[in-house]
């Protein structure tokens, strides 16, 4: 496996952060990093190697036509909705939402539309709210914190094409 | 956990079928997707976790909560969302912190830009995941649009408390 400047960066961001646990906590709190970061990589394995292969599946089963045309550059509000209903029910974590994100992107769906999924995922992802944020902080928070972020999702959609029009200074298919 | 991943697994099932049914191709062609992101993924998120682990050892939560009290207002808010970007882990982690912060005095509406900031902004996702998979270009429209989500959130919040408390 060749190792590439990016790979390097993080070896160090890891030794740096790791120098500064040694200094701050001692060498009790460098061994208590290195088993709960192996108890995680541990659990997620698997979860991961199902969300590639999902993945790899729904770039092959995509059709590129449908894709346009609902979260395609031309979709409109309906787009950042969509986006938004399937962050909502997106299940897993990082490692099953990114791979759908780079399927879709290569299938036409628009910035707005990715970062509206992104963002609605990250922030109302029922599974993350269910499966952690109830059980660990308690449905009075939960339902706070939801209500606050419901429209944030489309707003960011929207800002991102905004920023994404001028930034690229791509004209948006209207 | 476990009831997750087995959905999940199904659903690659499911979905593996309906390829294979399709195409006779579509089964190596998805294996070979999977495996190029796994290969550009095997060296750098070990090391991310190894970071993020490290960093969860160190921060100091009871100074982190009482800086965020619910008098803090908005600046409290934007100062939540900066942790919250550099706030280590999964929900595992993250979650348990948000609860000592709030143990410590950190008011609800800067926990709730904090758990938006970390969800949206997280900097360890964003470098071990975000940017190898979509492209730098990608990484700064997308943080460029949410950079005051958590802020937003957090406003939203505390006019919710304000009007129904």
């Amino acid at each position: 496996m060749r190792i590439n400047r990016t790979d390097l960066g993080f070896a160090l961001f890891a030794a740096g952060s790791g120098a500064l646990c040694w200094w701050l906590g001692g060498s009790e709190a460098v061994r208590r990093a290195f088993g709960s970061a192996g108890q995680t990589l541990l659990t997620i394995v698997p979860v991961f190697a199902a969300g590639l292969l999902l993945a790899g599946l729904v770039q092959g089963l995509v059709p590129r036509d449908k894709v346009k045309n609902w979260l395609g550059s031309a979709s409109g509000l309906r787009g950042l909705l969509i986006a938004t209903a399937i962050g909502v029910i997106t299940p897993g974590g990082p490692f099953t939402s990114f791979p759908l994100v780079v399927a879709l992107a290569e299938a036409g769906a628009d910035i707005g539309v990715l970062v509206a999924y992104l963002t609605s995922w990250s922030t109302l992802g029922m599974n993350r709210i269910l499966v952690w944020e109830v059980p660990l902080i308690g449905i009075h928070f939960v339902v706070l914190r939801v209500a606050a972020s419901l429209p944030l999702a489309i707003v960011a959609g929207l800002a991102a094409r905004a920023i994404g029009e001028r930034f690229a200074g791509r004209p948006r298919k209207a | 956990m476990a009831g997750a991943e087995l959905a999940l697994w199904g659903l690659v099932v499911v979905l593996g079928v309906w390829a294979h049914m399709r195409s006779r191709t579509a089964l190596r062609e998805a294996g070979h997707r999977a495996f190029a992101f796994a290969k550009a993924l095997a060296i750098r998120m070990p090391l991310a976790l190894l970071a993020a682990s490290f960093l969860s050892q160190i921060l100091p939560r009871s100074v982190v909560g009482a800086a965020l009290g619910p008098e803090s207002g908005v600046l409290g808010m934007v100062v939540a969302t900066g942790i919250g970007s550099i706030l280590p882990g999964g929900p595992f982690i993250a979650f348990p912190f948000a609860v000592s912060f709030y143990d410590a005095g950190a008011g609800l509406p800067q926990l709730v830009a904090l758990i938006t900031s970390w969800s949206t902004l997280g900097v360890i996702r964003i470098v071990a995941f975000e940017w190898p998979m979509l492209g730098p270009r990608f990484v700064v429209l997308r943080v460029g649009a949410t950079l005051l989500i958590p802020l937003l959130a957090g406003i939203i919040a505390a006019g919710i408390l304000w009007a129904a408390p």
